[in-house]
């Protein structure tokens, strides 16, 4: 019985219901792809860690190293599982040429390592462990993906050629965020070139239980082992793994969120409308003693079906989409998922889609309760509140068109009609924009000081060394002399020692200098200008419990000194642990340096940066935009196509949602149509009437929607991206696409839509309709 | 007197279901300028389709159709309506209104529809109008707010506002009681004798009686025609006698 009522009411309305269908459809298909690639990168990560043998706690250090030291420190430890030092041959760009290109516009620190011997294995595509014959190399994944190298091509390091013969998964190193890439080449090659460039140390741990990393960390710290580089943990390796394709699928959640919304907008429109059209036949099946419960059922019947099927196409459709945004995944980790956890993670999601369909529709069915059948059978309508806006009258109107006048006055008299178009525009305004906003933030100048970078054209890295102080004035004495140069600033690392609040001393790697002239963002407090006072990164707070205002021991030249944290600021470099100081020091050796520096002119930025290349041999020398470009490429692309995406899918949906409101308010308003048509009004000025409905509506999404993406898009981005290190954040805006682009295709894809879906309105025969 | 509508040969069919259904049969009818006539017959004999058809509304198989001289099958869509906005006025059975509009403003909305429009006249008009109907002080009432009678009232100074020289009336009495009816029958024969041209479709003998030519019709064609003197407010029930008896002869 309720088969056949279904199956005839589907076949009455075939445009709604394909169109409902397919935006369950859309619905379904996102959640199944977030929860696909959720799971495969998830245990991508886990796979490539396992097999890999990731380091538990690694500790980077250039310089002299007293591996006996190092080596007793670890057999005394009772944490520690396995040890060893891995070298890493760390080979200025401009000397590695790759297929006849060097890489010296690589901001990336690139070197070369042998195959470890207990663990951090580097791997090949199929997850393998390399081994490497002599005359090959295996080169980062990362340079297939961006198409610098390709199977077969030659490597040429200090004069020496090598084929490469295949590519590496490097599950310490893979990200582009991590600074530095692993070539892996033969014991006897390594040998061989070991004079183009400087050593470098991976002091890598592997502990018995991973929970004590952090106190292993301070063990570390606490013994003064050699520690002249950044401190890298598990987690941190983790994070980094998962950075670009995590943004990716939170986007995907959030449209795939925003798309249930507006399904059930769909539904809720249809189905206040459906009833209202079978008013009457409710209320008599009511009178004939029929229960509310089993017109109900009859409704739920109708969307249980059309939800089911929704859900089995879009479980489908997410096949053809699945490969595509597993590429990056597949490539840098592997397709390693667990298959009977994606099946489970995507039913899950699907359930979740079909039931919260369905409870939705019965929230909106609770109505018939209140349905009275006397009065449904008498007046035949709902008796609605249709408050319409008396103030808005033809007959005080003397500046406006009727047809704009008629427009406007039907949207303000039939508020809760255009709440579903509202809503959905609304939604799909936000689902434009917020994407929209977060490439433009993070694929903006300005996005590196929310990552501990800051806002400067030019920066140079000065390396430790036993010149390094030549190296640093020479540098200095260069750009004030430069007069392209407008500003610059020399920050000097170097390592101090703290003391916890346990009691236990820790070590802190400072950045020293004037850290007002390229700030960083503050997510707290502000950058520290006087002797006394310190800024923390967020993890190097957390790790030390210490917000804004709170004072910290430190250190130098023998002497305690007491330091206040006048701020805390995100940062992803170097491990995400350093601090900023402005005091001056000329007790301790520094780490490492580097100088910032800005151009009067941005055009002479390329040109700068090769003419102090030329210059500088010692140091790494960048353009900023350069440096973004390589090290957040990888995730400024992801958030581009799901961008991209997201316009489309919105924009889509715009015309579909707009298509199916106006056929239903077409079919709805076919009396006053014929009214106005009798009375002297043309099948444009109609179709008119429409339009300024539609544009009005559209309008106030707009500036909603757009409200909404700037603050709660904003929240919601960010609090997202603190997930992933960087803490405070703001949107930044391109007026042009955010203000002037998007409302256009808006207005252009409503419009378009209206005046298809409004077609039909001048076929309307005033006789049929006026006769009713 | 000049002709002000004239029908020629009008045919017009319906699809009902599979079969087709000839609703006008090569009807030929001409309209004088300052007449008052009726249409009278059963349900389905096609007087309502003839209306329509005569105004321009509906589109008609064959046939032609001429108002003030112009042929309405030779017009497109927007002459059309610009000719039903300034020389017909329309007065229909169940209220066409539209329902987020008041009164004055719904009686208003064919007339400012032209761009030079002066508001404030043509409301200062629409006053007087609604003055002379009796339904003055209604004017920001909603259309619900009012009673039937009321209501068609305020749809015959729509069909005045523009002061056109024809008003279509498709069975205007139709949902009124009888003393409503009357009184509709009185202002419509009061608006006639100041020189505008009244065409009704009815089914009632009490109503095509106070007009001053009645066609009947059957089955698509027009069968009799009978005219009547001008009424003088005492000779009503001579002249339903009249319009029985026709009714009788011709067999609807």
């Amino acid at each position: 019985m309720y088969l056949k009522i279904v199956r005839n009411d589907i076949a009455k309305s075939k445009l709604i219901t394909c169109m409902i269908t397919l935006f369950v459809a859309a619905a379904a298909m996102l959640v199944t792809l977030s929860a696909v690639l959720i799971v495969h990168l998830s245990s991508a990560i886990d796979t490539l860690m396992k097999q890999a043998e990731t380091s538990h706690f690694l500790q980077m250090h250039s310089g002299a190293i007293d591996q006996a030291r190092l080596i007793d420190f670890a057999e005394q430890n009772e944490q520690v599982d396995e040890f060893q030092i891995n070298e890493f041959l760390n080979v200025d760009g401009a000397k590695i040429t790759i297929a006849g290109n060097t890489l010296a516009q690589s901001v990336q620190d690139n070197g070369f390592s042998t195959q470890s011997e207990k663990f951090d294995y580097l791997l090949n595509l199929d997850g393998q462990v390399i081994e490497v014959k002599n005359g090959d190399i295996y080169v980062p994944v990362g340079y297939m993906k961006d198409g610098t190298a390709k199977l077969g091509d030659t490597v040429v390091v200090h004069n020496k050629p090598f084929t490469i013969a295949g590519f590496l998964r490097d599950s310490q190193m893979n990200s582009m965020l991590a600074s530095s890439k692993r070539f892996l080449v033969s014991e006897e090659d390594y040998a061989a070139i070991q004079a183009a460039g400087t050593i470098e140390y991976l002091i890598e741990f592997r502990l018995k239980n991973l929970a004590d990393v952090r106190s292993f960390e301070e063990a570390y710290n606490r013994a003064g082992l050699e520690a002249n580089g950044p401190t890298i943990t598990l987690p941190l390796f983790k994070m980094l793994n998962a950075l670009s394709d995590g943004l990716m699928i939170t986007v995907i959640l959030l449209i795939s969120l925003l798309v249930v919304a507006i399904a059930f907008m769909c539904i809720r429109f249809t189905l206040l409308t459906k009833m209202e059209e079978d008013y009457r036949e409710i209320g008599v099946m009511k009178a004939m003693g029929l229960r509310v419960a089993d017109i109900q059922k009859m409704y739920l019947a109708k969307y249980g079906v059309m939800a089911a099927f929704g859900c089995v196409l879009g479980f489908t459709f997410s096949f053809i989409l699945r490969d595509a945004l597993l590429e990056n995944i597949r490539l840098y980790m592997g397709d390693t998922a667990n298959r009977s956890l994606v099946w489970l993670f995507t039913t899950i999601g699907l359930l979740l889609v079909f039931s919260s369909i369905l409870v939705y529709v019965q929230f909106v069915l609770k109505q018939f309760h209140k349905l009275s059948a006397v009065q449904a059978i008498r007046f035949g309508t709902m008796r609605g509140n249709a408050r319409h806006a008396k103030w808005l009258n033809i007959s005080s109107n003397k500046r406006f068109p009727i047809n704009l006048f008629l427009g406007v006055k039907d949207v303000l008299s039939r508020k809760s009609l255009y709440a579903t178009m509202l809503t959905v525009l609304i939604l799909a305004t936000f689902m434009i924009i917020v994407p929209q906003n977060l490439y433009n933030t993070i694929s903006s100048k300005n996005f590196t000081t929310y990552m501990g970078i800051g806002n400067s054209d030019i920066r140079i890295d000065i390396p430790q060394g036993d010149q390094n102080v030549q190296h640093v004035t020479a540098v200095a004495n260069m750009l004030e002399h430069d007069e392209a140069i407008t500003d610059y600033t020399i920050l000097t690392t170097k390592k101090f020692t703290t003391i916890s609040s346990e009691g236990v001393e820790d070590s802190l790697k400072i950045e020293l200098g004037d850290h007002t002239i390229f700030p960083v963002e503050y997510a707290r407090g502000k950058a520290p200008v006087a002797q006394d006072e310190i800024a923390l990164s967020v993890l190097n707070a957390e790790e030390l419990q210490k917000k804004v205002g709170d004072s910290i021991p430190l250190i130098v030249q023998g002497e305690t000194k007491t330091m206040t944290v006048s701020g805390i600021y995100s940062d992803i470099t170097n491990g995400g642990k350093t601090a900023k100081a402005a005091f001056s020091d000329d007790s301790t050796e520094s780490m490492w340096n580097v100088i910032y520096g800005t151009l009067s002119k941005q055009s002479q930025v390329e040109k700068k940066v090769s003419e102090y290349a030329d210059t500088l041999h010692f140091a790494k020398v960048s353009g900023i935009n350069d440096y973004i470009h390589q090290t957040f490429g990888t995730t400024i692309n992801a958030i581009k196509k799901v961008s991209s995406a997201a316009l489309v899918v919105a924009l889509v949906m715009c015309v579909l949602v707009t298509l199916l409101f106006m056929k239903m308010l077409i079919a709805k308003d076919r009396s006053p149509i014929a009214i106005m048509k009798a009375i002297g009004f043309t099948n444009v000025d109609i179709s008119i009437q429409y339009a300024v409905r539609s544009v009005v509506v559209l309008i106030l999404a707009i500036i909603a929607g757009t409200f909404l993406a700037n603050t709660l898009g904003e929240f919601l981005t960010s609090t997202v991206i603190a997930s992933f290190g960087a803490a405070s954040f703001d949107f930044m805006i391109n007026p042009l696409t955010a203000y002037v682009f998007c409302p256009l295709a808006l207005l252009s894809v409503v419009l378009l839509a209206t005046l298809i879906g409004t077609f039909q309105a001048g076929h309307i025969k005033i006789m049929d309709h006026i006769k009713e | 007197m000049k002709k002000l509508v004239s029908g020629e040969q009008i045919a017009k069919s319906f699809q009902v279901g599979t079969e087709r259904h000839q609703v006008l049969k090569a009807v030929t009818i001409d309209l004088y300028e300052g007449e008052f006539v009726a249409i009278m017959g059963p349900s389905g004999c096609g007087k309502s389709t003839l209306l329509y058809a005569l105004s321009g509304m509906d589109s008609i198989d064959h046939g032609r159709v001429f108002f003030e001289g112009v042929d309405l099958t030779a017009l497109n869509d927007k002459e059309l309506a610009e000719l039903r906005r300034t020389r017909m006025g329309f007065v229909f059975q169940q209220p066409t209104f539209l329902k987020s509009l008041n009164i004055l403003d719904n009686i208003l909305l064919p007339a400012v529809r032209d761009k030079r429009t002066n508001i404030v006249a043509l409301t200062e008009r629409a006053q007087s109008i609604m003055k002379k109907m009796g339904i003055a002080d209604l004017a920001k009432r909603d259309i619900t707010q009012v009673s039937g009678g009321q209501l068609q009232r305020a749809g015959i100074c729509r069909a005045l506002i523009s002061s056109p020289p024809m008003i279509f009336g498709d069975e205007p009495t139709g949902a009124l009681n009888s003393t409503s009816a009357q009184e509709i029958m009185d202002i419509l024969a009061s608006i006639n004798r100041e020189g505008t041209t009244v065409m009704l479709v009815t089914h009632d003998p009490k109503i095509a009686a106070r007009t001053e030519r009645i066609f009947f019709m059957g089955d698509g064609s027009i069968i009799s025609e009978l005219p009547l003197p001008r009424y003088t407010g005492i000779d009503l029930d001579d002249r339903m006698a009249k319009v029985a008896t026709t009714m009788r002869e011709i067999g609807i």
